[in-house]
């Protein structure tokens, strides 16, 4: 496991509804619930819960698979997961490290996750492994900007937010298929910097 | 475009206050014996660093990314103006507060407008 990383997020555990958990998720909230729509009946991943702040969104009776790299995250998530009309089976765990088998999963969904995953491409690669094939991957993210001067903004953001394990820059389409993905629809939601991404496997 | 009157309150705010604190920021920073040019670039400079400690609590209220890139760039903007007004002649805080403000809203309304368009096109991306 990435102890870096586990570490910079039970860190930020306790402090990170703070900034997270009202002003984005309200605004977010119309885009996140049309987003989480598409999860299915079959078996789903969702990667990493954090302080479950997606959980809300989630259609009920869905039977997933969570994981996230950080333990004290998911403390702060746990009324959230136990208030889900549904089965959230919760794992401690490192995507780039995921013990699942391959073709596992028929989807896989993430909310703001590639921003912070230390190797994103490998990451993603993993995500293509545990899926079936023509498995679903759903992201919602934001990514660095193609407009000027939002670009130079999100390059300035980087390394300030860096130290947090946040990169603000990151190309995540073009990641996504070079990880082996092949991009269905890219939408979106604010500028072209938040975005939701489908793809499949 | 957002409609939410929450978001878009906040939005104003966000960039009133960032304008307002970076124009008399740099209004104190810049007198007439400075280099345009060099103040420009400075201003430009110390309005984005001005502007992420100003926006932090507008962030948790009214969004991320949505409230920082238009604080942001209103930061850089008003930075630039207010800059080179102040090596022009003697800028009061009053009159460089203003002006902050009013490059706030222009950001503001011209990013409403590039998002409406953005949104409309295909996604892009040229690295």
């Amino acid at each position: 496991m990435d102890q870096l990383t586990k570490d910079r997020w039970d860190r930020a555990a306790r402090s990170f509804d703070l900034m997270a958990g009202y002003g984005p998720e309200k605004r977010w909230a119309p885009y996140k619930q049309e987003f989480f729509e598409r999860m299915g009946e079959g078996r789903v991943l969702f990667l990493a819960v954090g302080t479950g702040l997606d959980i809300r969104f989630f259609p009920p009776g869905r039977k997933l698979v969570g994981i996230d790299i950080s333990d004290k995250m998911l403390d702060v998530a746990r009324p959230r997961l136990e208030a889900y009309d549904g089965e959230i089976d919760v794992r401690v765990m490192d995507v780039h490290e995921m013990p699942f088998p391959d073709d596992e999963f028929d989807q896989v969904f993430t909310s703001c996750t590639f921003c912070s995953v230390p190797n994103p491409v490998k990451g993603l690669q993993a995500l293509h492994r545990v899926l079936k094939p023509g498995g679903e991957l759903h992201m919602f993210e934001h990514t660095g900007s193609s407009y000027y001067p939002f670009r130079m903004m999100m390059d300035l953001m980087t390394p300030l937010l860096r130290a947090r394990g946040t990169e603000m820059n990151r190309n995540t389409v073009a990641n996504v298929e070079a990880a082996g993905f092949e991009l269905r629809e890219v939408k979106h939601v604010f500028l072209d910097v938040v975005k939701t991404i489908h793809a499949t496997a | 475009m957002e409609t939410r009157l929450y978001f878009i309150l906040g939005d104003v705010l966000a960039n009133v206050a960032v304008g307002a604190v970076v124009g008399i920021a740099c209004a104190a920073a810049f007198s007439p014996g400075w280099n345009m040019i060099i103040a420009m670039f400075v201003g430009m400079a110390i309005g984005m660093v001005i502007s992420l400690p100003t926006l932090l609590g507008f962030v948790a209220l009214f969004g991320a990314m949505e409230v920082m890139l238009p604080a942001m760039t209103t930061g850089m903007l008003t930075g630039m103006v207010v800059s080179m007004s102040a090596t022009m002649g003697d800028l009061a805080f009053g009159p460089a507060a203003v002006l902050g403000i009013k490059s706030g809203l222009g950001v503001l309304v011209a990013i409403y407008l590039i998002n409406i368009l953005i949104k409309r096109r295909a996604p892009k991306w040229t690295n």
